[in-house]
């Protein structure tokens, strides 16, 4: 079994994670005797000025090493990532940090929290777009964006809006394409309805974590369950402190899962900068609570959808805005809407598309990269405004997409080439799944109703840097993979162990993948925007076809023939046309005694290293009508079917069948993309139906744990006989092995085809999302009331 | 978390007296489920804590001629398994059951529930609705409430310093009745109750209610009962008018709070729906009752029909 | 006398953790989830929030799945327990962990050693567990990676006697 490409093979770092041999960030304190631990101060209001801040009785704790505060002058709060920024004199969300402390025991870092005296003097807040974006709002969460110049790492030109409507608007973006107002008024029928969204938390069952070792020459080793460890983390790291790129060694151990909470640091770089004050080892674990008052969230998005069709069904124009709210975001550079409101671009070939998008600053905490990077929030109003006019205009809810569908070599609004899109398959396959055009069954009695729904998405993909690899082929025939890309838990040491595999025509067993160490492992950015499998995965290919080409070279001159005509098939070489047809390449690799040290050649103990560097294409800046060729590299897509049920005395939603289709390029682990798409489904069925942040009247979150914010359990799955988790790949024409990756789109149709399954159900169309039992029964209530 | 004093005394007497020297920097441990979790958070500060493993009387489940005593230490696991709730004492058994998850159960207490006196507590309305009576042993001898004057407020109990709560005894009741919990949340059993609805009708052989118990959590500051409905039921029989009269009575008859959990509102509209359905599944066990009744012989009447 | 530590001395306790008779002097406020991973250093159970929503921290005492993140070390005292680390044997995995690993069970782990734990005590008290049971039970382990698909294909793999000794088992691909 030489080619892996394509097969279910077994993770590799199964054993470990079913064993609990496998290390997660935490598990290293025991290894630093005199570990310094660390708590946080976090304020309890929304937005309230700092009278007063006495660390003073707290510093005399026994116990207690440093305290820090937003007041510190020589700390560079400014360059400091956002959720990690300690408030100075003003605080600008409930959870932000107000004093951070490093003692000898947790227990005595407790204590001295509890001794820290503050004096607050509330202010009014804004925790939503609609209080932050009125032209007069209550509270203004960044007064000096307009002054400010922007840092020079993050250079986006062009996004300062320059007429802001609100002092809240931080960033913006539109983009025009065709004529929308022309188009608009040939349309036969026009839905105009507007969308919001809760604000989530990613809730990785791994809390933020790091432990970072002071070396003696005054550099940092740090392993944190952060991302990116040369992208994200020790780029921040050298940034911010100004540290020596030879003084820092960041290591990913094990990861309990991110799904993007993990890209922004700001753990570990609150605990390197305790590390660097005290010139102490220590740990810092933020508390689930903080995970939800202090850890990023995403980012909700307000959409206006305004979609005109034919009779016929065909989408004559398409209307569009959005606000992201961005939370507590300080000096932005990174939000304009741009991200969200992708999706609208993604699957249907609107040529008269309008978007004007933007991104709105409120009192909550500081949004960051959250599975579908805002899509799930975008595209739920574009499909549920769809089904509606397919409802409308009786024609099959499939039919109406696969007419509007963007089509291998069509040009998407933007003027992108789309080069990959198996979304019809998926559309199909989900509909036969759950039998869409039977209507359901409904319940004999009971106050259950049932409805089926269907939807698709399309998600870009981000180009995001470079990703290199090394492949060392060592001395016996065994293998070593360098990476650096984060292995969150989707298997991706596996996949690319996978390649290797396939490349090198060697079993598994004899491939070990090492990971996440600055110090060994060749740089990549980060895992993110399901960029893995295509980025570093490319990477991957090439440091193994390296890696042959060194090898080839080596059995060519040991035997006088044109590398051409050698093969590598695992720790043999096939040779054509010379006295030698086959060769055990270990024993290529001499041991050198005395008496023959002058080998320059294979050395035992020296092993064949490969090396591959992989770039995206760069992205063409956009015109003026936020039209260009080349943004984003390839794009995902999804189709989902439900069939729901609707309790119309209580409100609830229950999922009895779900039918999920990724499109994923050619997969390179069925198993593993059929376990995102398990696990996307599942998250999703949370976000749309029930997660949100809940505030009480500080402003702080009020449902700051894991039974409040009601996370999918094992009960709101449907049965697996009815969970059909299907791939139906398209090739990706410049993928590995045409392979794609597809984590996140897999969430984007879940939400719209439960709002229309409850349509079909109780005839109420949603207008946002979570559908929670409360705001389900409400329209229900208000649909009878009507009658 | 941190605390000066361990005690694990192994007689009442002693515990009793801890409590006493200790005033309200102690507690007592249980099942430590939620005892626990308050000190780790720091919302809970003492200085001692005593546990109440050592005491094994404290853990059976033992029937009389007229009661079911429950010791206070028995886990929610045992009573949930326990073979001797049946019939319209399966109420208790279910109730306890619709804690939170398996492992919670494992090891916590019905007495701590109790104790713990949190509003949304799923155990005592099983417990209200069947009469239990709280026995409580102090320094100054033993005494009994019952039940629904057993808790103060959030948190709070009638529990004066270095008493304990050692269990619950339910009387006997009559033959034809049945008793059902119903527990409302949005996601199962590991979610905060918003509305938790248990009644009990204790009917004659014609079907008509004698009495009814109606016991409500996480409405008001403590479970609670709604004497209006009950009195509205005495002497009918349940009709589908009476039951949504019922229902409806018990909504108005309570002022929830809005919480991260759910709306007053909401709440609200919840007693009626949870009401009704309690009310038509305690009834279909009643009627089971009678119809068991009828195809036994006589003789048997006495022990087949309790509880 | 019931006085059994008072402040600023340790408590002796003494318990068998996975098979291995031990005694530790600890501070009785000491969780059992502390004292597995901070005394004797078996990391494998996981610490993910302070209240017992997660279900990460679980393991079997007197063979009950309990949250170990909300008992005490004292009320763990004399008795017996089995962590992750204890179902390896010299035959190899336990047949929990050989299901978990041919069906995918395992994401990114870390909700693993407590979702392995919390099955395998199902299962031993209800060998014939149906899904719906499967899922009651389980209930209070949250997972965030998998959609609890293929978690419930492995414990009814191992119900269904796919891992009994002499069966067929780690089917390669």
């Amino acid at each position: 079994m030489t080619n892996m490409i394509g097969k279910g093979a077994k993770r590799i770092d199964a054993y470990d994670k079913v064993t609990g041999k496998g290390l997660f960030a935490g598990d290293y304190i025991n290894q630093f005797p005199n570990l310094l631990y660390v708590k946080a101060l976090r304020s309890p209001y929304a937005h309230a000025r700092i009278l007063k801040l006495d660390v003073s009785k707290a510093e005399k704790l026994e116990g207690v090493v440093k305290i820090v505060t937003g007041a510190d002058a020589d700390v560079d709060w400014e360059n400091f990532p956002k959720s990690a920024i300690f408030a100075k004199n003003e605080t600008i969300w409930a959870g932000q940090g107000i004093a951070l402390v490093a003692a000898e025991s947790l227990d005595i870092a407790e204590e001295a929290l509890d001794l820290i005296e503050v004096e607050y003097e509330r202010l009014p807040h804004v925790l939503d777009y609609y209080a932050a974006s009125v032209a007069n709002p209550a509270s203004i969460i960044d007064p000096e964006f307009e002054t400010r110049e922007a840092p020079s790492f993050q250079e986006r030109p062009g996004e300062k809006p320059k007429q802001r409507k609100s002092p809240n608007i931080v960033g913006a973006y539109s983009l025009d394409a065709g004529d929308v107002d022309r188009a608009m008024e040939k349309a036969d029928i026009i839905i105009e309805k507007e969308f919001w969204t809760g604000k989530k938390t990613a809730s990785a069952l791994e809390c933020a974590n790091a432990v970072a070792r002071y070396d003696s020459d005054g550099g940092i080793t740090m392993w944190s369950n952060g991302a990116g460890v040369h992208g994200v983390i020790k780029a921040a790291v050298c940034r911010i402190f100004k540290m020596q790129e030879n003084k820092v060694r960041i290591i990913q151990p094990y990861m309990g899962g991110s799904f993007g909470s993990r890209l922004n640091p700001y753990v570990e770089i609150l605990t390197v900068l305790m590390a660097l004050k005290t010139k102490r080892t220590v740990s810092f674990e933020y508390t689930r609570k903080e995970m939800y008052t202090s850890a990023p969230s995403n980012w909700p998005c307000i959409t206006k959808v305004k979609i005109g069709a034919k009779r016929d069904g065909t989408i004559v124009a398409h209307d569009y805005y959005l606000a992201e709210e961005i939370g507590a975001a300080v000096n932005n550079t990174f939000f304009t809407g741009r991200l969200s409101s992708s999706g609208a671009c993604c699957v249907y070939n609107i040529p008269n598309t309008r978007m004007d998008t933007c991104a709105v600053a409120t009192n909550t905490v500081p949004a960051a990269e959250y599975r579908g990077l805002g899509c799930p929030e975008a595209e739920f109003g574009i499909e549920c405004v769809i089904n509606e006019l397919a409802d409308e205009l009786k024609i099959n809810p499939v039919e109406i997409r696969l007419k509007n569908m963007l089509k291998k070599g069509d040009r998407n609004p933007y003027g992108e080439l789309i080069t990959s899109i198996g979304l019809s398959k998926c559309l199909q396959a989900c509909a036969d799944a759950v039998k869409l055009n039977e209507p359901s069954v409904q319940p004999e009695n009971g106050p259950w109703r049932r409805g089926k729904g269907i939807a698709t998405a399309g998600k870009q993909n981000t180009p995001l840097g470079r990703s290199e690899a090394e492949v060392r082929y060592n001395s016996d025939g065994t293998v070593e993979l360098l990476i650096s890309c984060d292995e969150n838990g989707m298997g991706i040491t596996t996949s690319l162990a996978q390649m290797v595999a396939t490349e090198l025509k060697m079993p598994m067993d004899k491939i070990k993948v090492i990971k996440g160490d600055t110090l060994v492992t060749p740089y990549d950015n980060y895992s993110a925007s399901s960029r893995t499998t295509y980025n570093t995965g490319n990477a991957v290919k090439l440091a193994a076809e390296d890696c042959i080409r060194k090898l080839k070279e080596e059995v060519a001159r040991e035997f006088g023939v044109h590398p051409s005509k050698v093969e590598i098939q695992n720790d043999k070489a096939i040779l054509v046309g010379s006295h030698v047809q086959e060769v055990d390449i270990p024993s290529l690799f001499r041991p050198t005694s005395p008496f023959s040290q002058g080998n320059w050649g294979l050395q035992k103990g020296s092993p064949v290293v490969g090396k591959g560097i992989f770039c995206p294409a760069p992205i063409h800046m956009w015109d003026a009508k936020g039209k260009s060729d080349r943004v984003w590299n390839w794009f995902q897509y999804s189709a989902c079917a439900v069939e729901a049920e609707v309790n119309e005395e209580t409100g609830q939603i229950r999922i009895i069948n779900i039918a999920s289709s990724a499109d994923t390029g050619n997969p390179i682990n069925p198993k593993l993309v059929e376990g995102q798409i398990e696990g996307g489904v599942m998250m999703a069925i949370g976000f749309f139906v029930n997660e949100e942040h809940l505030y009480n009247d500080r402003g702080e979150i009020s449902n700051s744990n894991m039974g409040d914010y009601r996370l999918p359990t094992f009960l709101d799955m449907p049965k697996n006989k009815n969970f059909a988790s299907l791939i139906n790949p398209d090739p990706l024409p410049d993928g590995p092995y045409g392979a794609k990756g597809m984590a996140e789109s897999i969430t984007i149709p879940v939400g719209p085809a439960i709002a229309e399954a409850v349509y079909q159900a109780v005839g109420i169309r949603v207008t946002g999302y979570p559908m929670t039992a409360e705001r389900i029964l409400q329209l229900i209530k208000e649909k009878e009331a009507a009658l | 978390m941190r605390f000066d004093n361990y005690f694990e005394p192994t007689t009442l007497a002693e515990c009793s007296s801890l409590l006493k020297e200790y005033g309200s920097a102690s507690r007592l441990l249980a099942g430590g489920t939620d005892l626990v979790p308050r000190l780790k958070n720091r919302q809970l500060k003492i200085s001692t804590v005593i546990s109440l493993q050592g005491i094994p009387e404290l853990s059976r489940i033992e029937k009389t001629e007229n009661s079911m005593n429950i010791g206070a230490m028995v886990t929610l696991r045992d009573v949930v398994k326990s073979p001797l709730l049946t019939g319209s004492l399966k109420v208790v058994a279910e109730a306890a059951g619709h804690i939170s998850s398996m492992q919670i159960r494992n090891i916590a207490t019905i007495g701590g529930n109790s104790c713990n006196a949190s509003p949304s507590a799923d155990s005592v309305p099983g417990l209200l609705v069947s009469d239990a009576v709280a026995l409580i042993s102090g320094a100054d001898g033993d005494r009994s409430v019952p039940l629904i004057d057993f808790f103060a407020g959030p948190g709070k109990t009638v529990l004066r310093e270095g008493e304990i709560l050692t269990g619950f005894s339910i009387p006997r009741t009559s033959p034809f009745t049945g008793a059902t919990y119903e527990k409302y949340t949005i996601r199962g059993d590991t979610d905060i109750t918003i509305v938790g609805a248990g009644c009990r009708l204790n009917l004659n052989k014609q079907g008509v209610i004698e009495s009814a118990r109606i016991a409500l959590a996480a409405v008001a500051a403590t479970p609670v009962r709604i004497d209006a409905v009950e009195k509205l039921l005495a002497g009918q029989k349940l009709t589908d008018e009476l039951v949504k009269e019922a229902g409806n009575l018990a909504a108005a008859n309570i002022s929830p709070i809005s919480d991260q959990r759910a709306t007053a509102s909401y709440r609200k509209e919840m007693v009626s729906v949870w009401v009704r359905h309690a009310l038509v599944e305690a009834q279909k066990r009643a009627i089971a009752a009678i119809d068991k009744s009828n195809e036994q012989s006589s003789s048997s009447v006495e022990w087949t029909y309790y509880g | 006398m019931s006085l059994v530590y008072s402040n600023g001395k340790t408590v002796r306790v003494s318990l068998e953790v996975n098979g291995k008779k031990l005694t530790a002097d600890v501070a009785p406020y000491m969780t059992l989830l502390d004292f597995l991973r901070k005394e004797i250093n078996l990391t494998g159970t996981k610490h993910g929030c302070d209240d017992s929503n997660c279900g990460v921290c679980t393991v079997l005492v007197n063979g009950l799945a309990i949250k170990s993140c909300t008992m005490l070390i004292m009320q763990a005292n004399g008795k017996k327990i089995t962590t992750i680390e204890g179902l390896e044997d010299e035959n190899g995995l336990h047949p929990m962990q050989k299901a978990f690993v041919d069906h995918f069970s395992v994401q990114c782990g870390f909700c693993t050693p407590g979702m392995i734990l919390t099955a395998k005590a199902i299962l031993d008290e209800n060998p014939h567990a149906t899904e719906e049971e499967i899922r009651e039970g389980l209930h209070g382990n949250l997972c965030r990676c998998t959609g609890y698909v293929k978690i419930v294909e492995a414990i009814e793999a191992v119900r269904d006697g796919e891992y009994n000794p002499g069966c067929a088992c780690s089917k390669e691909v």
